[in-house]
C-alpha cells in the first residue's frame, strides 16, 4: 500500500521542524525496489519550507527515484509523503492539491518537442487550468528572463541541451508553484545558461517558495544551498543546514566523501598499467 | 551467408585487439544481443510474458495447419498457383509490415552503432542474421517450407527445395530490413516531414493491392483466373525460388536455375540496398525537424496559440485539442500513421466501387482506419506524458483529457467518415441509402474511438523516438497487437445491435425504416464514445504512474 506509514520510522529524522511550521516536504519510511535493487531504502526526510535545498549523491544514489516519487511521477512500495501538508499518494482531492502547488524539472524525460517554446508554456499553462491571457503574458517574462525571446518559435526538438532546461524551468513556473523540483538542473548547461537560471531561482526564493534540487557538483549545492540531504546507496545519510552538514571539513566535497565512505579509495597502483601514453596497446 | 564471401576474415577484426575472433564473432554478438533485449523486454513485466507466449502459440499453430494444408495440397493441380502466390504475399506483407506495423528491434538500430567501429559488409550480415531471429521468420520459413513441400516432386524437386526454402526466407527478411531502412532515410531527410506522407500513401495503394488480389481469389474459379498472375508473380522473387522447385519437379531445369539465381540476385541486390540505406543513416543528421523550425517561425504569433486556437474552446479542452491536432501533423510518426488510415480509408471503399464489387458498407472501412488514431494515445506522448500527469489528479480531469484527445479527432474523422461514405454511395448512384451507410459509419466511428480510450488507459505502450526503426519498444509488441485487435473486436461486437438493426430492416422487407439508422447510429456512436471515455477516465486517472512507466520505455 502506497500511503502505509512505517511505525516508529516517524521519530527517527522526521522531528518535526523546529518552528512548527508544515515543512515543504515530509518523507516517512520510503521505499521502493526494482526488482531485486532496492533503489530506495526506507527513507525519512523532512525539508523546510522557504529554503534553496539541495539532495545530493553519487549517481545511483536513488535521488531522481526519489524525486520521482514526492512528485507523483513514481509509485512507492511504501511510505509516505507529504508535500505543504498535503499526501502525494492519498485521495485525489489531496493529490490535486499537491499538484497544483508544486513545478517539476524532471531529468531523462521528454518534453511535447514538437511544439515551439511558446507553444510549450501555452499547452502546460492552460492544461493547468490558468485563464489563457494570463498563461500568455507570464510566458511572454519569462521567455524574456531566461533569455529564450529568441527562440521561441523554433521547435523544442531543435533546443539545445540548456535550452531544453531553460524552456522546462520556465514550464515548471508558470503556475507560481509553492514547491519547485528540479532534477539535474545544471546537467551539460553552459555557464552562461546556468548563470540565469541561477539568477531566476534565487529571485524565486527569495520570496519565500522552496526548491529543492539534486545534483552531484557540491562546489554548486555549496554555493547555492542553505539545506543539504546527503544520500548513498539509496539511504539519507544526513539531513540539515549546510554548515551542520559539511562541519568541520573544509568543503561540502570533503565531507560528502567521507559520509558515502569514499575517502579510502584511491587509484590502486598496477591495476591500470596498460593505461597511457607510453604504454604497449 | 553466402552473399559475402569474400569478407570474411576482413572488416572489424583486422584492426580489432586480436584476442577476438575476426568478423564471425560480430554476427554472434548481435545474435545474442538480440535475445538479450527479448530476453530483458520480456522481464520488465509478466503481461508482456503472457503476450509473447501468446503469440508464438498462435504462430506454431497457424505454421502447423498451414504446413499441413501444403502437405494435402500436394499433386492437385493448383497446387502451383497457391504456392507461388502465397510466398509472393508473404514477401509483400514482409516489406510492407515494418512501415505499417508495431516493431521493435534495437540491434537494427543504425543510430546505436554509430560510434562503433564497424565496416558496412559485416554489419550488414551481422543484422541481417540477427533479424532472422524470431518468431516471424521462423514462420516465414516455415510456411516457404510448406509452400516448397507441395510442389517439390523427384531428386531435383528437393534439391532444389533444399536451395530455395532458406533462400526464400532471408529474402523476405532482407526485403523488409531493406524497406524499413529506406523509409527511415524518408522519415529523416530534411523533407522527412513530408515525404512521411507519401510513405503513407505506398503503403495504401499496397494494402489494397493485397486486397484486390485477396477479392480475385474469393470469386467463382479463382484460382484458373489467377493463372495470369502467378505467371508473373512466379518470376518475382521470392516466389521465384518456390516457382523454381515447380519447375525443377516438372523436369524444366533451365527455367528452375535461372529463378533460384534470379532471386539470388535480388538478395544480393537488396542487401547492398540496405547497406547503402545503413551508411547513409548512420553518417547524416537527422534533417526532419529544420524545416519545422522555419516554419514555426515564419508564423509569429504573440500569443502562443495559432490560428487553430482561435476556433478551439478554452482551457484544457482547447489546449489539448491543439497539441493533438498540431502533432498530426507535424510528428512523422504520428502523420505517417494519419496519412495512412486516411489513405487507407479513402482508397479501400472507392476502389471497391469502381470496380463494381463495392458495396455501401465498405465506406465503414473509413471509419474503423480513423478509429485506430485513437489508440495508444499517451504512448504517442512518449515519456512527455509527464506533464499531461502533473495536471491530472481527479477522474474528472482524466475524462477532460481523454475527451479533447478524442474531439481532436472527430474534428478530422467525422467530416471525413460522412464524407468517404458519401462518395461510396454516390459512386454506387445507391442514394437511398446513404442514411444507413451513415449511421453504420459513424456508430463504428463511436466504437473505435470508445475501445480506444479504454484501450490507451489499460494497455499503454511506448512508441520509441529515438529511432524510425521502432514504432514500439522490444518485448511490447504482442501487448500493442492484442490491444489493437481485442479493441477492433470489442467496436465490432460494440457495434451488433446498428448491424443486427440493419439485417433485420433488409430481411424484414422494411427498407422504408432503414433511414432511421442514421440518427440512431449517431446517437449510438455519440453514447458509446461517451461510455469509453466514462470507463476510461477512472482507470486512467488511477494508473498515472504506471502508464508514465509504459510510455517511457525504449
Amino acid at each position: 500500500m502506497p500511503d502505509q506509514a512505517f511505525d516508529g520510522a516517524f521519530d527517527k529524522a522526521g522531528a518535526a521542524p523546529e518552528d512548527g511550521a508544515v515543512p515543504a516536504v515530509h518523507v516517512e519510511g520510503l521505499w521502493k525496489r526494482f526488482g531485486q535493487q532496492i533503489a530506495v531504502n526506507g527513507i525519512d526526510l523532512v525539508l523546510p519550507a522557504g529554503r534553496f535545498i539541495g539532495l545530493v549523491g553519487p549517481n545511483g544514489a536513488g535521488k531522481t527515484t526519489t524525486l520521482s516519487m514526492i512528485t507523483g511521477l513514481l509509485r512507492p512500495d511504501q511510505g509516505r509523503i507529504r508535500v505543504a501538508g498535503h499526501d502525494v499518494w492519498a485521495d485525489p482531492e489531496s493529490v490535486a492539491q499537491v499538484k497544483a502547488r508544486i513545478g517539476i524539472l524532471p531529468e531523462g524525460l521528454r518534453l511535447f518537442e514538437r511544439l515551439s517554446g511558446r507553444e510549450l508554456l501555452a499547452y502546460s499553462g492552460r492544461l493547468r487550468g490558468l485563464p489563457g491571457a494570463e498563461v500568455d503574458k507570464r510566458a511572454a517574462q519569462l521567455l524574456d528572463v531566461l533569455d529564450l525571446t529568441g527562440s521561441q518559435n523554433k521547435l523544442v526538438v531543435d533546443y539545445s541541451t540548456g535550452m531544453r532546461k531553460k524552456i522546462g524551468l520556465a514550464a515548471a513556473l508558470l503556475h507560481n508553484p509553492e514547491v519547485l523540483f528540479l532534477d539535474e538542473p545544471f546537467e551539460g548547461v553552459d555557464p552562461v545558461s546556468a548563470q540565469t537560471i541561477r539568477g531566476v531561482l534565487e529571485r524565486y526564493t527569495a520570496s519565500g517558495a522552496t526548491v529543492v534540487f539534486s545534483s552531484h557538483v557540491m562546489e554548486l549545492v555549496e554555493s547555492l544551498c542553505d539545506w543539504v540531504a546527503v544520500m548513498a546507496a539509496g539511504r539519507i545519510r544526513a539531513q540539515g543546514p549546510l554548515a551542520e552538514v559539511r562541519g568541520d571539513a573544509p568543503s561540502l566535497q570533503a565531507a560528502f566523501l567521507e559520509l558515502v565512505g569514499a575517502n579510502g579509495r584511491e587509484a590502486a597502483g598496477d591495476s591500470l598499467d596498460w593505461l597511457g601514453g607510453g604504454a604497449q596497446r | 551467408m553466402s552473399a559475402f564471401p569474400t569478407t570474411t576474415g576482413s572488416g572489424t577484426g583486422s584492426d580489432a585487439a586480436g584476442t577476438t575472433a575476426p568478423a564471425a564473432s560480430l554476427t554472434s554478438v548481435f545474435v545474442r544481443l538480440k535475445l538479450s533485449l527479448l530476453r530483458n523486454g520480456l522481464r520488465q513485466s509478466g503481461g508482456r510474458t503472457a503476450a509473447y507466449i501468446l503469440s508464438i502459440v498462435f504462430g506454431a499453430v497457424l505454421a502447423a495447419a498451414l504446413v499441413l494444408a501444403f502437405v494435402l495440397m500436394r499433386g492437385s493441380a493448383d497446387a502451383d498457383s497457391v504456392a507461388i502466390l502465397l510466398v509472393g504475399a508473404l514477401a509483400l506483407s514482409w516489406a510492407v509490415m515494418p512501415l505499417f506495423i508495431p516493431s521493435g528491434d534495437e540491434t537494427l538500430d543504425p543510430s546505436r552503432l554509430v560510434m562503433l567501429p564497424l565496416r558496412p559488409r559485416p554489419l550488414v550480415r551481422a543484422l541481417l542474421v540477427a533479424s532472422l531471429v524470431g518468431v516471424g521468420p521462423v514462420l516465414t520459413f516455415v510456411l516457404a517450407l510448406g509452400a516448397a513441400l507441395s510442389v517439390a516432386h523427384g531428386a531435383a524437386g528437393t534439391v532444389l527445395a533444399v536451395l530455395a526454402v532458406p533462400l526464400t526466407a532471408v529474402t523476405c527478411v532482407a526485403l523488409s530490413r531493406a524497406v524499413a531502412a529506406a523509409n527511415i532515410r524518408l522519415l529523416t531527410s530534411r523533407k522527412g516531414r513530408d515525404l512521411a506522407l507519401l510513405s503513407g500513401l505506398i503503403i495504401a495503394v499496397g494494402m489494397q493491392l493485397v486486397n484486390f488480389g485477396a477479392q480475385r481469389l474469393g470469386q467463382a474459379g479463382g484460382l484458373e483466373s489467377l493463372e495470369p498472375v502467378t505467371a508473373v508473380v512466379g518470376w518475382l522473387p521470392p516466389a521465384a525460388a518456390i516457382a523454381a522447385v515447380d519447375s525443377a519437379a516438372q523436369g524444366d531445369y533451365a527455367v528452375a536455375a535461372v529463378r533460384l539465381l534470379l532471386t539470388a540476385a535480388a538478395l544480393v541486390a537488396l542487401l547492398y540496398w540496405w547497406q547503402r540505406s545503413l551508411v547513409r543513416l548512420m553518417v547524416e543528421p537527422d534533417g526532419s525537424t529544420i524545416g519545422a523550425a522555419s516554419d514555426a517561425g515564419v508564423r509569429d504569433r504573440s500569443d502562443g496559440t495559432g490560428l487553430l486556437g482561435r476556433f478551439l474552446p478554452d482551457g484544457r479542452t482547447g489546449a489539448v485539442m491543439e497539441r493533438s491536432l498540431r502533432y498530426l501533423w507535424r510528428d512523422p510518426k504520428t502523420k505517417a500513421g494519419a496519412v495512412t488510415s486516411l489513405a487507407l480509408g479513402l482508397i479501400v471503399p472507392l476502389v471497391n466501387a469502381l470496380q463494381g464489387t463495392g458495396s455501401i458498407y465498405w465506406a465503414c472501412f473509413a471509419s474503423g482506419m480513423l478509429g485506430m488514431l485513437m489508440y495508444n494515445q499517451f504512448g504517442q506522448d512518449t515519456s512527455a506524458f509527464w506533464i499531461v500527469a502533473q495536471t491530472i489528479s481527479t477522474t474528472a480531469d482524466a475524462y477532460a483529457e481523454l475527451r479533447a484527445r478524442a474531439m481532436a479527432l472527430l474534428v478530422i474523422t467525422l467530416p471525413y467518415s460522412v464524407f468517404v461514405t458519401a462518395l461510396t454511395v454516390g459512386i454506387l448512384g445507391e442514394w437511398q441509402q446513404l442514411p444507413e451507410a451513415v449511421g453504420l459509419a459513424l456508430g463504428l466511428l463511436g466504437a473505435m474511438l470508445a475501445t480506444g480510450s479504454v484501450a490507451s488507459g489499460a494497455f499503454p505502450y511506448s512508441i520509441p523516438q529515438d529511432s524510425g526503426y521502432k514504432n514500439v519498444a522490444p518485448g511490447q509488441g504482442a501487448l500493442a497487437w492484442i490491444s489493437i485487435f481485442g479493441g477492433m473486436l470489442t467496436a465490432a461486437l460494440l457495434c451488433a445491435p446498428l448491424i443486427g438493426a440493419t439485417i433485420y430492416f433488409h430481411v424484414s422487407d422494411q427498407e422504408s425504416l432503414l433511414w432511421l439508422l442514421f440518427p440512431a447510429g449517431s446517437l449510438y456512436g455519440a453514447l458509446l464514445v461517451w461510455a469509453g471515455l466514462k470507463v476510461a477516465a477512472p482507470r486512467t486517472a488511477r494508473r498515472l504512474p504506471e502508464i508514465l512507466a509504459a510510455v517511457s520505455k525504449g
